[in-house]
């Protein structure tokens, strides 16, 4: 690699395109909310720097033309939701991992079936779930239905991740627990539950963001009462301030404060166990 | 003497793979047993089915008369030390050792003082005491195997099974540790099943030495038997210490190997038929090539290849007839050590009564 420049510079602006194309919307949106208010729009120039919107969300400015977000109820029933979702696919992931780690008859299409949840387009199953609920009377709810889908499409999420930790797992630490007379029951708890932890962790990760910004399922599921994506999908269709621009960049500052508490979770949890159940050093 | 632990005619397959062939074995109260295969043979599956981790197909297992077949692994009161260790990397070794007497369903131990005083002998018996806080990831690999024994111990189970112990650690570590077993066992009278590759090791650690072979037990006596006489030309060749010569055996009076015979004698009960001739490394004398075979002697010609130093014994490899190698051990005890030159041509001699003959 070292003595061929011309590939490495080549990879250098891939990386740097790569780069620019995963931050410049975001960036662009961070520079948009700073906008004035409530006369300037969502596009470039900026009229006069002001955090206005921001203001604007929280019902700080006097009242203009520009209505309100309506999103504080949708943010709470998305939270709400998010974690509810990632409590249910992290403890039904782990669990069907847990029955993964021994081959059972038909364990090949149970696999497929479970992992389906994922593969199959989302606005499908949103209608799909959407008519089977009014065929039998069920009401459609982001706590019912809505939250059915969800779990339908980050269980699949959390049992992969839990798979790939279960598959590095020394399962003859869990028989020397056995062995000393400890019930399987509490061996999981005393033993396989303390060191399989950070891979629950990224799986909660994973199921909450991925249940916090569902769209194409929510839409046909979650009822009358919107979700935070559904409500800002909303405000959309009448005209687009930069209020909206503020409050993606205060949710994207929320998300990676989850991301830092999670990295904060995970190297406190990696330094207790230092070196796993996978002991690779003296196999 | 009733048997403690009996295994009647286990068997279990790996898909079509027979890794058990209906073996059978009984285990005294304080015994120590070492079962001997080479990898593959099924030792590892006997220990697992014993321990409760795995089922067996066919035939069943009797703990002090009683059946195990259906009574799940945490209840069977066996002990079981792995090849890895498998200690718990997320406590301290004090913490590894009252994890049985803690958790364990029954008759835990709630009385933390109690806990403390019985961990710290335990400890103190395989000498870590000092150890007592230190994380699994800071102690060394004969720390950790010490800390796995110290953890079974302290649970007071009625035999324990030991996967290759000390297969992980370094030679040095490897003899130290057995006279440590060895000095336990003593002070406990525990029943021991101890499963390893190495013959040393196995005979060195049995009361008895069971030999395993493709899933079926092809010799069980005490080492001084298995060493001097295997069972079969199998068992002599896991030994590591015979020359063998395949041939066949005729009337029973002279065993053909290629263009050498060698007498049969009446007492080796050699029948007609193919079969082995086998000369222990260490009963056979060098001798230059041109002197005559003392009378009573046998022997075949041979070329001196190299040799190998180890201390309390020299052996020397030798190219005998179809590129066989030979080999000859010295106890530097008993015998000088020789110079043979490169190359050069040698009668390798022994008593035809130190031969044994299976045909």
């Amino acid at each position: 690699m070292e003595n061929r420049p011309a590939l490495r510079s080549a990879l250098a602006i891939y990386t740097m395109l790569f780069i620019g194309f995963l931050y410049a919307p975001f960036v662009v949106l961070g520079i948009l909310s700073f906008q004035s208010g409530p006369e300037g729009g969502p596009q470039f120039p900026i009229i006069e720097w002001s955090t206005y919107w921001y203001e604007h969300i929280f019902g700080l400015t006097p009242p203009s033309r520009v209505a309100p977000l309506p999103i504080g109820e949708a943010l709470v029933r998305s939270m709400t939701l998010a974690f509810v979702t990632m409590v249910t696919s992290t403890v039904l992931g782990t669990m069907t991992a847990q029955a993964f780690r021994r081959r059972f008859k038909g364990s090949g299409f149970v696999f497929y079936l479970v992992v389906l949840g994922m593969i199959v387009p989302g606005v499908l199953v949103g209608l799909g779930i959407a008519l089977v609920a009014n065929d039998l009377s069920i009401a459609r709810a982001w706590w019912g239905t809505a939250f059915v889908t969800h779990v339908l499409y980050t269980f699949p999420f959390a049992f992969l991740v839990m798979l790939a930790i279960f598959n590095r797992f020394d399962k003859s630490i869990e028989e020397a627990a056995w062995s000393l007379g400890v019930p399987p029951i509490r061996t999981f708890r005393k033993v396989t539950f303390p060191l399989i932890f950070p891979g629950i962790l990224s799986s909660m990760l994973f199921a909450f963001t991925l249940s916090y910004d569902e769209f194409p399922r929510t839409l046909f599921a979650a009822g009358a009462d919107l979700t935070l994506p559904l409500a800002i999908y909303g405000t959309f269709s009448v005209e687009i301030h930069p209020n909206i621009f503020a409050f993606g960049v205060l949710t994207t500052l929320f998300s990676f404060s989850l991301l830092a508490v999670y990295g904060v979770l995970m190297a406190a949890s990696v330094r207790s166990a230092k070196k796993i159940a996978i002991q690779e050093d003296i196999e | 003497m009733t048997a403690i632990l009996e295994i009647r005619n286990v068997t279990k397959l790996y898909g079509n793979e027979l890794a058990l062939d209906g073996l059978s074995v009984g285990l005294q109260a304080n015994e120590y047993i070492s079962l001997l295969g080479p990898s593959g043979s099924g030792k590892s599956t006997l220990l697992r089915i014993i321990a409760g981790f795995e089922k067996p197909d066919a035939g069943d297992i009797f703990l002090e008369g009683k059946s195990v077949a259906g009574v799940p692994a945490h209840k069977r009161g066996i002990g079981f030390v792995s090849q890895s260790f498998a200690l718990f990397p997320h406590m301290s070794v004090f913490d590894n050792v009252a994890f049985g007497l803690r958790h364990r369903e029954e008759e835990p131990v709630r009385d933390e003082g109690e806990i403390t005083r019985r961990v710290n002998d335990m400890l103190d018996l395989v000498g870590l005491v000092d150890l007592g806080d230190r994380r699994i990831s800071q102690i060394s690999g004969g720390q950790k195997q010490r800390v796995a024994l110290a953890r079974t111990l302290v649970a007071d189970p009625k035999i324990i099974l030991l996967d290759e112990p000390l297969g992980a650690l370094d030679a040095n570590l490897r003899s130290r540790m057995r006279a440590e077993l060895r000095r336990i066992r003593q002070q406990l009278g525990i029943t021991f099943m101890h499963v390893t590759g190495n013959e040393q090791e196995a005979l060195a650690m049995g009361d008895r030495v069971a030999v395993l072979d493709s899933g079926r037990l092809i010799q069980v006596a005490d080492p001084d038997t298995v060493y001097n006489r295997p069972a079969s030309a199998r068992v002599a060749r896991f030994l590591d210490c015979y020359n063998m010569f395949e041939g066949r055996c005729e009337d029973g009076e002279r065993f053909i190997a290629g263009d050498t015979s060698f007498p049969c004698l009446a007492n080796q009960n050699a029948q007609a038929g193919p079969g082995f001739y086998c000369v222990r490394f260490d009963k056979i004398r060098v001798a230059p090539a041109s002197e005559a075979p003392q009378p009573g002697e046998v022997g075949v010609r041979a070329t001196f290849i190299t040799s190998e130093y180890s201390g309390p014994s020299v052996m020397y490899f030798f190219e005998g007839q179809g590129n066989k190698v030979l080999e000859v051990e010295y106890h530097l005890s008993h015998r000088q050590p020789e110079e043979f030159s490169l190359g050069g041509e040698y009668a390798l001699l022994w008593s035809p009564g130190d031969a044994l003959v299976y045909a």
